[in-house]
């Protein structure tokens, strides 16, 4: 597992968001809100202001003449009457007015409020926008801070690439949330974690009759009882490819507790319970029958896989064991043949890889949007590359060359 | 000595434009203040001027009532008229009354209006002056350094 052929950059996310920038455009935010609060209130004060004039124009039809004092100017008053109280002079905007009677009045005035209402909540709508963006800009000048790290990953092998970030401003599973500055660290994490399940693996390998047996087995239990990321953990870790490995590993760790969702339960299902006929048939089956029903399993897997592809596994094969396929077919009914193979660890179909389909391509893991194609073929060429049943680890190396 | 230079001239520019330029702001807003209420009385006072002149004795206005919604008013004497003296009192006057009350008021915004004309040239003096003074410390540089600032 050789780390030397693990490029990566360490980006500081200050680098990217400047502490002060990030202050200055909070600042900015906060300004742009305490604008809009200001509109809010004066737009409030205009309802107020209409709904005391709608009670006023109300109550004077009561009476025939009211005692006011007339303003003169700005500075003057002269005693007066109010007269013709039902007559009212309304400015319409632009210039124009309008005579009205009291009640004519008063619908007017209620079409205002409503116009200045409807203002108000769309001055709510934007405040609310103002605050989202406030309280990000904040976060990330407190992440900037404390001096998270962004980190990419790069692996040369077979010319892939994946590119893991652990930025702070998505969600992130726990192993990538923890990534510091310490590129290492992370990297010493996830390589324990994958030496563990490799021990496990083995285990389960030793206990089955056949290497490659055990090996569609582990696959098989992999894909039955966790998600789909482990299936690719394990795959991967049967493969022995060393520090491919761990960061497949790892990444599909990540992937599988954000890509949960994708799973499809249904198929995981099936998944096992075909997993369990094949158990039965331990032993009796040659190796392509077995690849066969992995075949048609994958089928049914792979929308639950997150981009898990399957080498197709050739026609000849199919014939030997029908008996499996029929089992196969029974349980995974909605098998959709055009849909993207998904690959398994098989063996036997090694030897008739289609090249055609073998990966060529490099490989982007996101941590949250998975490009499922691309993933899967990167499981497609670690799990082609291994052929034969012997160790997951020499058989994988092995094939790489 | 040039650093010490550079600092005072910073602090120079500084004094400016925290202190001398808010200060001339708010001085010339004071002042528009005044400037209004002198309108609004010389208004008052023409329209006085004309109700004599035409003898008129009642008067039929437009009253707003708020957002722009009006209703007529009648004034059946308009004899007596209510002034407002300030401190929220109006005071009950004829016209002969108010037009000379109304003069003492103008004369008073005068008054107002001059000192804060006085009060705005001072500001704008010691901006100058401030300005002067880093002129006179860059040039001295200038001679000897690379020149630096042109105002």
């Amino acid at each position: 597992m050789g780390k030397s052929q693990v490029k990566g950059t360490v980006t500081s996310l200050s680098s990217m968001f400047p502490a002060e920038e990030v202050q200055k455009a909070a600042k900015m935010v906060e300004d742009k809100l305490s604008d809009k609060q200001n509109e809010m209130n004066q737009l409030k004060e205009f309802i107020a202001n209409n709904t005391s004039l709608i009670n006023l124009v109300q109550k004077l039809p009561d009476e025939l003449h009211h005692d006011i004092m007339v303003p003169f100017g700005k500075a003057a008053f002269f005693p007066g009457r109010l007269i013709h109280t039902n007559e009212f002079l309304v400015l319409l905007g632009e210039s124009y007015y309008t005579e009205r009677t009291a009640k004519q009045t008063v619908e007017i005035l209620k079409r205002r409020g409503k116009s200045l209402e409807s203002k108000v909540n769309t001055l709510k709508a934007v405040m609310q926008d103002l605050k989202a963006e406030a309280s990000f800009f904040d976060s990330t000048a407190s992440e900037a801070a404390e001096g998270l790290v962004e980190i990419r990953e790069y692996e040369e092998d077979n010319s892939t690439e994946r590119a893991s970030q652990s930025g702070s401003l998505e969600l992130e599973t726990p192993s990538v949330a923890e990534a510091d500055n310490k590129m290492g660290a992370s990297e010493d994490d996830e390589y324990a974690r994958i030496m563990s399940r490799l021990e496990e693996l083995e285990k389960e390998e030793l206990a089955a009759e056949d290497n490659e047996e055990n090996l569609e087995d582990e696959d098989e239990d992999a894909n039955a009882v966790e998600s789909d990321g482990n299936e690719d953990e394990l795959i991967k870790a049967a493969e022995g490819d060393g520090d491919e490995d761990e960061w497949t590993k790892a990444a599909f760790h990540r992937k599988k507790d954000e890509c949960y969702s994708y799973l499809d339960h249904g198929q995981r299902y099936s998944e096992s319970q075909s997993r369990k006929q094949l158990q039965q048939f331990n032993g009796k089956e040659p190796i392509e029958e077995m690849s066969n029903k992995y075949k048609h399993q994958d089928l049914t897997n792979q929308f639950a896989s997150t981009g898990l592809t399957e080498e197709p596994v050739t026609k000849g094969e199919i014939s030997h064991g029908r008996i499996i396929q029929q089992d196969t077919k029974s349980l995974s009914p909605s098998i959709n043949a055009s849909a993207p193979f998904e690959k398994k660890s098989v063996q036997a179909s090694k030897s008739e890889f289609d090249s055609s389909k073998a990966f060529t391509g490099s490989i982007v893991e996101h941590t949250q949007n998975l490009d499922k194609s691309s993933v899967g073929t990167n499981m497609t060429s670690l799990q082609s590359s291994g052929s034969q049943p012997s160790k997951p680890v020499s058989r994988f190396k092995m094939q790489r060359k | 000595m040039d650093s010490l230079r550079q600092e005072k001239i910073q602090k120079f520019e500084e004094f400016v434009d925290r202190r001398l330029k808010p200060d001339l702001v708010h001085a010339i807003v004071e002042r528009d203040k005044i400037f209004d209420q002198q309108k609004i009385f010389s208004d008052l006072r023409k329209n006085i001027e004309n109700l004599e002149k035409n003898s008129v004795t009642s008067l039929r206005t437009l009253v707003n009532l708020g957002s722009e919604v009006y209703m007529q008013a009648e004034v059946p004497d308009t004899q007596r008229i209510f002034v407002d003296v300030g401190l929220g009192f109006h005071v009950e006057f004829t016209w002969s009354e108010a037009l000379k009350f109304i003069s003492l008021r103008e004369e008073k915004l005068e008054r107002q209006i001059e000192e804060y004309t006085r009060l705005i040239a001072s500001i704008k003096a010691q901006i100058k002056m401030v300005c002067e003074g880093i002129r006179e410390l860059l040039q001295i540089p200038e001679e000897k350094t690379v020149e630096g600032r042109v105002f």
